[in-house]
């Protein structure tokens, strides 16, 4: 008898299925270690934890996949929270209306993403310098808006509205874990059946070559920082509804780091041109993965960041090397 | 110095890049060495200056072995390099760049700034040239560049001067100074290897010459004994009449584009052509002739300073590429890698990428479409591949600028522009984008090629516009095109010398 998968280059498929899918033997390694961490890890509840925790996170690393395949950077997005979750109070407080404060967030966030756009695509600054520069103006308007205090949101108001959004379940499963999963979908079709996509990746791949067939870059940029703008607004309406309030000068702080380290575990290469929505989403839930083993295992809280230090080079550091075996 | 290279091997894997090539140069010689692109000259010329280890071959300077040269040997034993590709940095001063890896240091670390510049200036008075020493290098214009280099060169004690093609940005009057520095050095026993295509300065500055063709020695000689004619000859061969392919005439009388009076500053003045259509109209010249910006400025992918474009007797709207592939105007690059491949991305999206910003409507990809207008194109121009999904850097090259070209394909283009096409492809896969050129023409389209190699302006060509210095010099039919022809225009024979 003819063995049916005797053709299959076993070796090969599995090599290269860890070259393109690394992140999720990450994932995988890291759950194994969190079990032997504590026997509470692996449970439903507890991974869906796993996944609630990075929602802020993850949303806005979304949009940040894009801004990095198209060989850009977004510094400013923990400020864009701040500002966009503050005016969306403000908006609430006023009105008591759920659909006017996420209305006012997100549009906020778009707004202020096309800014930064605008300096990238039209006027062709690099996107590390504008960004860097809006982080610090974005946070200040902030703080000057909340006169340094937090802003918070009308108690009973909140409760009555806001409070079951951040809180409520679906079979089990949080609210804002289903909206950040349907933000996945919904990101993952733009990158992969929409021309839009495809523009990003040739935009990223080589920006003379995208010029010269007849993309528009400059257009395609702005719309980049458009849309994390808007998904880091649609988080920072999130973010309200979970802690009903906004710290100005806390809130959304160092997000960044946080984001940025989410779409480089997962697989996304920073130099631009490759990248998947998907692996983005377990690189965020692996960036809290890494944070609840460490408290499982009771490491104290300052060498925290170390270790995430090392993990995110590490993870970055493998990137590189399979990069190399592919080019084989 | 005398330098004497015996028997000089060199290949880089298969391709055997010089074979059993001698170079013999005087004490107080200029010598000029002559040769087509790919001619061998620039490998000889790096072996000499220790950057490439030669397979086999002795190299004698003033009579003592010195086979095995390192930059660092060559360049204590005065063998001084100017490269064509400038190698200066732009974000150091004039005088730092000339003194960079040589600097003057006063008590092992304090630059001496004064005295480096003090000698940069120096240099400059001998070299007749007004150039602030203290000057940005960013803010010079390419010539300018070109002469800050020769300058280094000169700055330090030399035997041997090694200039490959260093006048090519030049103005008359500076490549007259240069001569005139070059004579003075050969008072002082210095001598010269001097790369050029430029017939009329090689006669008026050398002594001697040799010519290299595909990697081999012809001939050398003195200058005196020959003339510019007999040059070109020996450079092109003999053996140049390559086959032409069949080619139905399909040229008709109507115009399609008109180009009136075409500038674009420090590149190229006052062009005017026009394209029937039908018809592969050719451009080629020598490195420097501004034929490349020529090209981007039809595209828009550069903005021309001044004349006109005309499409169909209308004005062409050259501001976005976009409006410009919407007009009709299709556009292969130069430099596959650096202005066409979109490495990251499939074979099939590759493909797609024009017929998605200019032709598609809706923002939704349709698999279905896309797998099928792939498929069309596959056949059409027969491009190998396995999988469409693979990535496009798997292909070979010749099958990656068939995907370049099929771009373009089905989007009712009506001229087709094309820099240099084959660029770094095999020989079979050059024969297979000829014939897609042909069927170009063949539809009723027009085709704009730009190329450096004449077999192929040859095989396919209808005209040819000979470019000299960034104007036009010359205007071939296609009975008329021959190659020593060819090059007596492109290299500004029939100008006066420089």
């Amino acid at each position: 008898m003819k063995n049916p998968l005797a053709g299959v280059d076993w070796k090969r498929e599995l090599k290269n299925l860890f070259v393109n899918h690394n992140y999720i033997f990450s994932l995988i390694l890291l759950l194994i270690v969190g079990r032997i961490a504590s026997d509470q890890f692996i449970t439903i509840a507890s991974l869906s934890n796993l996944v609630k925790s990075s929602v802020f996170i993850g949303i806005i690393a979304l949009g940040m996949t894009l801004v990095i395949i198209s060989g850009n950077i977004d510094l400013s997005v923990g400020s864009i929270l701040a500002l966009s979750a503050a005016l969306g109070v403000v908006a609430f407080n006023n009105s008591e209306s759920v659909l006017q404060m996420l209305l006012v967030s997100s549009a906020i966030g778009a707004g202020l993403g096309l800014i930064n756009g605008i300096f990238v695509g039209k006027a062709r600054m690099a996107s590390f310098i504008v960004t860097l520069a809006t982080m610090t103006a974005y946070r200040s308007i902030t703080v000057q808006l909340g006169q340094g205090g937090p802003l918070i949101a009308e108690n009973e108001a909140y409760f009555a509205s806001l409070r079951p959004i951040g809180y409520g379940k679906i079979f089990g499963i949080p609210y804002l874990v289903v909206i950040f999963l349907a933000l996945t979908a919904l990101m993952w079709f733009v990158m992969n059946k929409t021309k839009f996509g495809r523009y990003v990746y040739a935009v990223g791949s080589n920006e003379k070559a995208a010029k010269l067939t007849g993309i528009q870059v400059n257009g395609v940029k702005i719309a980049i920082f458009t849309i994390i703008g808007l998904l880091t607004g649609v988080a920072a309406f999130l973010y309200v509804t979970r802690f009903g309030s906004v710290d100005v000068a806390t809130a959304g702080r160092m997000f960044e780091l946080d984001v940025i380290a989410a779409v480089a575990i997962g697989g996304t290469m920073m130099s631009g041109g490759r990248g998947t929505i998907q692996g983005t989403f377990f690189g965020a839930v692996i960036i809290y993965s890494i944070d609840a083993i460490l408290s499982a295992f009771q490491v104290p809280a300052f060498v925290n960041d170390l270790i995430k230090g090392l993990l995110i080079l590490g993870a970055v550091l493998l990137q590189k090397v399979l990069d190399r075996t592919r080019d084989e | 110095m005398h330098l004497e290279m015996k028997n000089i091997h060199k290949s880089f894997g298969a391709v055997r890049a010089v074979v059993d090539v001698s170079l013999t140069v005087g004490e107080a010689e200029i010598h000029g060495l002559l040769g087509e692109n790919g001619a061998g000259k620039s490998t000889l010329m790096n072996v000499l200056g220790g950057v490439l280890r030669q397979d086999s071959g002795q190299i004698l300077i003033d009579g003592e072995d010195h086979s095995h040269l390192t930059p660092i040997k060559s360049a204590r034993l005065g063998i001084r390099f100017i490269h064509q590709e400038l190698n200066l940095v732009n974000d150091l001063k004039v005088f730092e760049n000339l003194f960079l890896k040589n600097e003057i240091v006063a008590g092992g670390v304090y630059l001496n700034k004064k005295e480096m510049i003090r000698q940069s200036r120096e240099i400059f008075e001998r070299l007749g040239l007004e150039i602030d020493p203290t000057a940005y290098v960013r803010d010079l214009d390419t010539s300018r560049k070109q002469l800050v280099e020769i300058a280094r060169a000169l700055l330090f004690d030399c035997k041997l001067i090694i200039m490959d093609e260093p006048t090519t940005a030049l103005t008359n009057d500076e490549i007259e100074n240069l001569f005139g520095i070059m004579r003075g050095l050969k008072k002082h026993g210095v001598s010269s290897i001097y790369i050029s295509h430029k017939m009329p300065e090689l006669f008026s500055v050398c002594d001697r010459y040799t010519v290299l063709r595909d990697g081999r020695f012809v001939a050398s000689g003195e200058f005196a004994d020959i003339n510019e004619q007999q040059a070109t000859e020996m450079l092109v061969g003999r053996s140049i009449v390559n086959d032409r392919i069949d080619k139905a005439d399909c040229i008709t009388d109507e115009t399609v584009l008109e180009v009136d009076g075409l500038s674009c500053e420090g590149y190229f003045n006052d062009v005017s052509f026009s394209v029937r259509r039908g018809e592969v109209l050719a451009f080629t010249g020598l490195f420097g002739d501004g034929r490349g910006e020529l090209a981007e400025c039809l595209f828009g992918a550069r903005q021309a300073t001044g004349g006109e474009i005309r499409l169909h007797g209308e004005t062409l709207d050259t501001r976005s590429i976009l409006r410009v592939i919407k007009s009709g105007v299709s556009m292969v690059p130069r430099n596959r890698k650096e202005r066409s491949i979109l490495k990251d991305l499939s074979v099939k999206d590759n493909l797609s990428m024009a017929y998605f910003t200019s032709a598609h409507r809706g923002l939704m990809i349709r698999r279905g479409e896309e797998a099928r207008r792939f498929e069309e194109k596959r056949r059409e121009t027969n491009i190998r591949v396995g999988n469409p999904d693979d990535p496009i850097t798997s292909l070979s090259g010749g099958n990656q600028q068939k995907v370049v070209f099929s771009r373009w394909f089905g989007l009712e283009s009506e001229v087709f522009i094309l820099d240099n096409p084959t660029q770094g492809i095999d020989v079979g896969a050059k024969f297979e984008i000829y014939q897609l050129i042909n069927r170009i023409v063949e539809t009723g389209k027009s085709v704009i090629m730009f190329s450096s190699e004449f077999p192929e302006i040859y095989k396919i060509a209808d005209r040819c516009i000979v470019m000299y210095k960034g104007e036009i010099n010359h205007v071939f039919d296609r009975d008329q095109l021959n190659e020593v022809d060819v090059m007596y225009y492109a290299t500004g024979s029939n100008r006066k010398a420089g």
